[in-house]
C-alpha cells in the first residue's frame, strides 16, 4: 500500500481525500498556494507545501511545481481530485515517469477519452449509442454546414477539446449555423488553443444520466448506478440525484451493462464516469467519459454504501476490487446540493469575502462536504464553490424534504450563496414530480 | 478561527511498497532568462523557447536548420572536414574525441546548400555546443570553403552566428582564419552577392569581429548577446558595472549594428523576404524566377484594396486626358501665398513619409543603422517591392503627434542618419536597386554632438556618394526641403515636389535673421526666396509638381495613385539607360545650375 500521497488540489476535494488516507493510514500531504495558506486542506494534512503565488499557472497548474513537491517530502502517490491537473494527460504521463502513483486512469486513456473525436470512436466500435454527428472534426463553415445537412438540426456545435459549455453553440437551423459556428470556433480557439470542431445532433429535452464504473487493473468493472444531473445552469450542474427516478430497473441495467461495455472498450482503469443522454422516449446516447472522481461522487456512496475516494486508492495501488457487480445494491435515495459563494440575484457572479459566521446542519442521513470554517476567508481566485450538502432517505420524496430541511438550517454568514436559490428549486413542483430535463433551469428560473 | 498545529496527524500503517519516485535527468531543465524548472519536451516542441518567460534557449546546429531550410532540401558540405592540433595542447584532442562523441559533429559549425522559401542559398549554422563554437582552422575552412563555392555558384550565404571568438587551443592559427573568412566574404560580396549574418546568443570575439558584422543584413535573435570583448574583461578593465541590456542584440540595434531582431518563429519567412528582395538564389532556377514573379505580383495586388485599385485606374484616366500634370498644379499656384505653402508643408498632421511608404510599397523592409555607432529615428530606410521590383528607400520622417515627433527628431538628421543613407546607398549600387527619396526635414540637426560627429562631412559624403551612383535616384519632396539636410536626399536624377511643400537655401525664419536680423520676418522672407514649388520648376531646381486638390491626410490614396503611376514610368524611363549614362545625366544635371558664362 501507499505510504503518503499528496493531494494536487484544494478546497473539498482536498480534505475529503485527506480524510479518506487518514482513515486508511496513509500519510498526506497538501500543496496550497499563497492564497490558501490558511486553507483547510493545508491544515488539515499532515504535511503541506506552498507551491506558489495565487495564480493557477503557478500553483495548481503548474506540474514541474507539483511534481517537485511530491519527490521533496518523499510521497508516493498523487490524488489529483477533479478540476486542476485531473484530466491531464502529460501531467499522469509525468507521474509516470518519475515512478510517482498517479490515481487515475493511465495517461494515453486520459488523453484519448479526453478527445471527443477519438473517445466517440473508441465507443461506436464498442457497440455504445452515440449522438448522431460528424465522424471527423470539422475546421470550416462551409464543410460543417455540409455535415449539419446529413446529421439533421438542430445542431451543437463543440470545440473537439472542449468542456464545461465553453466552445459550445446550438445552431436551429442553417440559417443561423455559421454564426454560431463562428462564435464556438473563435471560443474553442481562445479556451483550448484549437479550433477543431465537432457536430451533432441536439436531442431536445433530455435528461443527463451518468454511470458511475469502478475498473481494477485485473480487468474486473462494476458500475455503481447512475446519478442524474439534470438540474444545470449554463453546463454547470446544481443538483444531483442518485438514483434516476425516469429509470426502470430493466434500463437501469442496460445502460449500467453498456456503461461497463464502454469502460472495458476504453481499457479504463480506477474510477469513471459515464455520461449519457437519456430521451424522453428511453433511448440513451453517449455524451463523455470523465476519467476522474466527480464531484457528485457522495451521492453514489450514499446508495451503494461504497468510499470511491478509497477504492480509487486500493485500485491505483494495484489492489482488486472486492466485490463484484452482483455485490453492489442501490438502496435509497441521495441529493447533493451545491453551494456557492455567488449571488444568484446578479448573474451568480462570485462573492469572495470572510466567513464572520457558520452553521451547517447535521443528523441522520445528512452529509457535508466542505473547507470552510468560521473565519476562513474565500479567496477571489478559484472555484465559487463552499460546501457540497448532501442527503440521504429511504425514498426520493423523503430525501428532497430532507434537504429542505437540511438547506433550511444553513447560515452562511459574511459571504452572498445560492442557498435560497437552491431552496427555490427543490420547492418547486415540476423538481418535486421529477419532470425535469437538463433545460430545467432556462425554463423554471 | 486560528487552525495551526490542531488537528491529530494520520495513524501510520506499517504497510507499504517500497515505490521511490525520482525525476529522471531528461526531464526538466531550467530557463536560464526566468530561473523557472521547464519540462524539456515542452521546451523542444516549442522551438526551443521557454513556456514560462518566452526566454530562448541555445538551439543545435541541425536543430535550427530544420526550422530555416525548406524540408529534405538542406546538403550538407565538408561534414568530416576537421583541423589538425596545430599547438599539440595538452588534452585538446581527447576534449575533441569527446565533443564529437557527444554532439554527433565533427566541428563547431555545419555547411551546407539548402532551398529557403524555395531559394537556393548557402547555409552555415554554427553550434554552440561544440567548444562554444570557437572558430579554429576547421570553422575558419569550412566556412571560407562555403561563401568560395557561393561565390562560384552565385549564391547568397546565410550564416547563423553563435561562437565564444577564436579557438585558444589552436593559437596563432585560429586568429588567422578572421582573415581568411573575412577575405572570403569580401570576394563574395564584390561579386554582388547577398549575406546575411544572424546573430545568435552569444556571438563574440574574434567571430564578432570578422564575419559576423560584415553581413548586408545583419539580423539578431531577440536577447542574443553581441560583442567584441567579453563583459568580464571589460568590467575588470574599466572598473565599472555595465549597464543592463549591455551587448544585447537591442543594444546593437540601438547602436546601428543590426538591421533588424527577429523572432523564432519569424526567421524562415524574414529570411524568405529578404531573399525575394534581392532576387537571391534564382539564377539557376529558371520556375522560382516565375513562382518569384507570381507572388510578389499576388502580393502587390493583396496590399492594394479595392478603393486603391480603383484610384489608380482613375489616376491612369485622368492623366492620359491632361498629360501634362504640372500645367495642371500651375493653376493652383496662384491661390496660395508663399508663406500660407510654407505653414501647410509644416502642419502637424500633413502626410509624413511613412504614410506614403505605407501606400506605395506593399512590401517594405526597414533596415536600421549605420554601422558606425548609430540608429538615426529621423531617417526610415529600407528595401520595398516597386512593381516586382526592388528598390532601396531612404526618407526623412518627422512623426505624427508629439510623441513621434520626439521620438523621431522632428525629422531632423545628425551625422550618424546621414551615414545611414551612405550604408544603404552602397548597398543600393551593390543590388542595382534605384533609389527613391522621401524629403521632409526643417534641416540637418544642429548641435554640439552633432558637430562633434561631423555634420557637414557626414552630409557632404551623402551628397557626394549620392551623385556617383549608377543606379537611378529619385527624391520627392513631400513637406519640409530644409537647405543641405535636404539635399543630402535629394541630389538625385530627378526631383519631384509636392503642391505645397517647401525646398529651400535655409527656413525662412534662419534666412530673415541673417539678412535682416530680425526672424520674425519670416514670412516676407519667404515671398521673396523662391521656395514653392512653382518657383523652384521655373528655376529648373526641380522636375514635377503634383497637385494637392484634396487637403493632406485625405487626399493621400488620390495623391499617392498618381505618384506611383509616375514612379512607374520615371523607373521604366532609367531601365533602358546604361548605368554609366544613368550616373552622366544625374552631373549634368546639377552641372547645368547655374551655369554661368563670361
Amino acid at each position: 500500500m501507499i505510504r503518503k500521497l499528496l493531494v494536487a488540489n484544494r478546497g473539498e476535494i482536498a480534505v475529503r481525500i485527506i480524510r479518506a488516507c487518514r482513515e486508511m493510514g496513509i500519510e498526506t500531504v497538501a500543496v496550497y498556494s499563497e492564497a490558501d495558506r490558511e486553507a483547510l486542506h493545508a491544515k488539515l494534512a499532515d504535511e503541506a507545501v506552498c507551491i506558489g503565488p495565487a495564480s493557477l499557472s503557478d500553483s495548481y497548474l503548474s506540474m514541474e511545481r507539483i511534481i517537485s513537491a511530491t519527490i521533496v517530502t518523499g510521497a508516493q502517490a498523487i490524488h489529483p481530485g477533479f478540476g486542476f491537473l485531473s484530466e491531464n494527460a502529460k501531467f499522469a504521463s509525468l507521474c509516470e515517469k518519475c515512478n510517482i502513483i498517479f490515481i487515475g486512469p493511465k495517461a494515453e486513456i486520459i488523453e484519448r477519452l479526453g478527445n471527443k473525436q477519438l473517445a466517440r470512436e473508441t465507443m461506436q466500435k464498442a457497440g455504445v449509442p452515440v449522438i448522431p454527428g460528424s465522424d471527423r472534426a470539422v475546421f470550416d463553415y462551409r464543410d460543417g454546414l455540409h455535415e449539419a445537412e446529413k446529421i439533421g438540426y438542430p445542431i451543437m456545435i463543440k470545440a473537439a477539446l472542449g468542456g464545461g459549455g465553453k466552445g459550445m453553440r446550438l445552431s436551429g437551423s442553417k440559417e443561423d449555423f455559421e454564426k454560431n459556428f463562428r462564435i464556438a470556433q473563435a471560443e474553442a480557439k481562445q479556451c483550448f488553443g484549437d479550433d477543431a470542431m465537432y457536430l451533432e445532433h441536439y436531442i431536445k429535452g433530455p435528461r443527463h444520466v451518468e454511470f458511475q464504473i469502478l475498473a481494477d487493473s485485473y480487468g474486473n468493472v462494476v458500475h455503481l448506478g447512475e446519478r442524474d444531473c439534470s438540474i444545470q445552469r449554463k453546463h454547470q450542474k446544481l443538483i444531483e440525484e442518485a438514483p434516476c427516478c425516469a429509470l426502470s430497473p430493466k434500463q437501469r441495467m442496460k445502460m449500467g451493462q453498456t456503461a461497463v461495455r464502454a469502460a472495458k472498450a476504453a481499457g479504463y482503469i480506477n474510477a469513471g464516469t459515464i455520461e449519457f443522454l437519456l430521451e424522453p422516449s428511453g433511448a440513451f446516447y453517449f455524451m463523455e467519459m470523465n476519467t476522474r472522481i466527480q464531484v457528485e461522487h457522495p451521492i453514489t456512496e450514499w446508495i451503494t454504501g461504497i468510499d470511491l475516494i478509497k477504492e480509487q486508492i486500493r485500485i491505483a495501488a494495484g489492489e482488486k476490487l472486492t466485490f463484484s457487480q452482483n455485490d453492489i445494491r442501490i438502496s435509497g435515495h441521495a441529493i447533493e446540493m451545491r453551494i456557492n459563494a455567488e449571488k444568484p440575484e446578479e448573474e451568480f457572479r462570485p462573492c469572495p469575502g470572510t466567513i464572520t459566521g457558520l452553521h451547517l446542519p447535521g443528523g441522520k442521513g445528512i452529509r457535508i462536504d466542505s473547507a470552510i470554517y468560521s473565519g476562513y476567508r474565500v479567496p477571489p481566485f478559484y472555484d465559487s464553490m463552499i460546501a457540497k450538502i448532501s442527503v440521504w432517505a429511504k425514498t426520493r420524496e423523503e430525501a428532497i424534504r430532507k434537504a429542505r430541511s437540511a438547506l433550511g438550517e444553513v447560515i452562511i454568514e459574511g459571504v452572498d450563496t445560492n442557498v435560497d436559490y437552491q431552496y427555490g428549486i427543490l420547492e418547486e413542483p415540476d423538481y418535486q414530480n421529477g419532470n425535469v430535463d437538463i433545460n430545467y433551469i432556462e425554463n423554471h428560473f | 478561527m486560528n487552525l495551526d498545529h490542531v488537528f491529530k496527524k494520520t495513524a501510520k500503517e506499517m504497510y507499504h511498497t517500497g515505490i521511490n519516485p525520482s525525476v529522471p535527468d531528461d526531464l526538466l531543465c531550467k530557463c536560464k532568462k526566468c530561473g523557472g524548472i521547464v519540462l524539456i519536451d515542452d521546451v523542444r516542441s516549442s522551438g526551443y523557447i521557454c513556456p514560462k518567460c518566452g526566454g530562448y534557449f541555445r538551439m543545435s546546429a541541425y536543430e535550427r536548420i530544420k526550422r530555416v531550410a525548406d524540408e529534405g532540401t538542406f546538403l550538407e558540405w565538408d561534414r568530416n572536414l576537421v583541423g589538425t592540433d596545430p599547438l599539440q595542447f595538452e588534452g585538446y584532442e581527447a576534449k575533441l574525441a569527446a565533443t564529437r562523441l557527444r554532439t554527433h559533429m565533427k566541428e563547431a559549425v555545419i555547411t551546407g546548400r539548402c532551398r529557403i522559401g524555395g531559394r537556393q542559398t548557402v547555409l552555415c549554422v554554427m553550434d554552440g555546443r561544440f567548444f562554444m563554437a570557437s572558430m579554429g582552422e576547421a570553422v575558419g575552412e569550412k566556412i571560407t570553403r562555403a561563401v568560395e563555392r557561393a561565390t562560384k555558384l552565385k549564391l547568397p550565404v546565410i550564416i547563423f552566428v553563435c561562437s565564444g571568438g577564436a579557438r585558444m587551443q589552436e593559437g596563432m592559427l585560429s586568429l588567422m582564419q578572421m582573415a581568411k573568412t573575412s577575405a572570403a566574404i569580401k570576394r563574395h560580396s564584390e561579386a554582388g552577392l547577398l549575406y546575411i549574418s544572424v546573430l545568435t546568443d552569444p556571438t563574440t570575439g574574434g567571430v564578432m569581429a570578422s564575419f559576423a558584422m560584415l553581413g548586408d543584413i545583419i539580423l539578431a535573435e531577440p536577447g542574443a548577446l553581441a560583442g567584441f570583448a567579453g563583459q568580464r574583461v571589460i568590467e575588470q578593465t574599466i572598473h565599472q558595472k555595465l549597464p543592463k541590456g549591455f551587448q544585447r542584440a537591442e543594444f546593437l540595434q540601438e547602436h546601428g549594428f543590426v538591421d533588424r531582431i527577429v523572432k523564432r518563429e519569424e526567421m524562415k519567412q524574414v529570411l524568405t523576404d529578404l531573399l525575394l528582395l534581392h532576387h537571391a538564389g534564382e539564377e539557376n532556377i529558371q520556375e522560382n524566377c516565375l513562382g518569384f514573379k507570381a507572388k510578389s505580383n499576388e502580393l502587390a495586388n493583396s496590399n492594394l484594396n479595392d478603393s486603391r485599385k480603383e484610384l489608380i485606374q482613375q489616376g491612369e484616366t485622368r492623366a492620359d486626358q491632361k498629360k501634362e500634370t504640372a500645367c495642371k498644379a500651375q493653376k493652383l499656384f496662384h491661390t496660395k501665398s508663399a508663406w500660407e505653402r510654407v505653414q501647410l508643408a509644416r502642419e502637424q498632421g500633413r502626410s509624413i513619409s511613412s504614410d506614403y511608404i505605407k501606400e506605395l510599397f506593399p512590401l517594405f523592409y526597414e533596415l536600421h543603422g549605420d554601422r558606425a555607432g548609430t540608429d538615426d529615428p529621423a531617417v526610415i530606410a529600407g528595401i520595398a517591392m516597386f512593381q516586382n521590383e526592388p528598390v532601396t528607400i531612404i526618407a526623412q520622417e518627422k512623426g505624427k503627434n508629439t510623441k513621434e515627433q520626439i521620438a523621431h527628431n522632428f525629422g531632423m538628421c545628425q551625422p550618424g542618419g546621414y551615414r545611414k543613407v551612405k550604408r544603404l546607398l552602397a548597398e543600393a549600387e551593390k543590388f542595382k536597386r534605384p533609389v527613391v527619396c522621401f524629403v521632409d526635414t526643417p534641416g540637418a540637426y544642429c548641435g554640439i554632438e552633432a558637430e562633434e560627429q561631423g555634420q557637414g562631412e557626414a552630409i557632404a559624403t551623402s551628397i557626394s556618394d549620392m551623385s556617383a551612383l549608377s543606379v537611378p535616384v529619385l527624391s520627392i519632396i513631400i513637406g519640409e526641403g530644409g537647405s543641405g539636410g535636404a539635399l543630402a536626399l535629394a541630389t538625385a536624377n530627378e526631383v519631384w515636389m509636392l503642391e505645397n511643400a517647401m525646398y529651400s537655401i535655409l527656413s525662412p525664419e534662419g534666412f530673415a535673421s541673417i539678412l535682416w536680423k530680425d526672424s520674425h520676418r519670416a514670412k516676407e522672407a519667404a515671398a521673396c526666396m523662391k521656395l514653392t514649388a512653382e518657383d523652384l520648376l521655373k528655376l529648373g531646381v526641380i522636375e514635377k509638381v503634383f497637385a494637392e486638390e484634396e487637403k493632406l491626410p485625405a487626399g493621400l490614396p488620390k495623391l499617392t495613385a498618381e505618384i506611383s503611376k509616375e514612379i512607374g514610368s520615371f523607373l521604366q524611363k532609367y531601365e533602358r539607360i546604361k548605368p554609366e549614362q544613368v550616373k552622366e545625366m544625374r552631373y549634368e544635371r546639377f552641372r547645368k545650375m547655374g551655369k554661368l558664362q563670361l
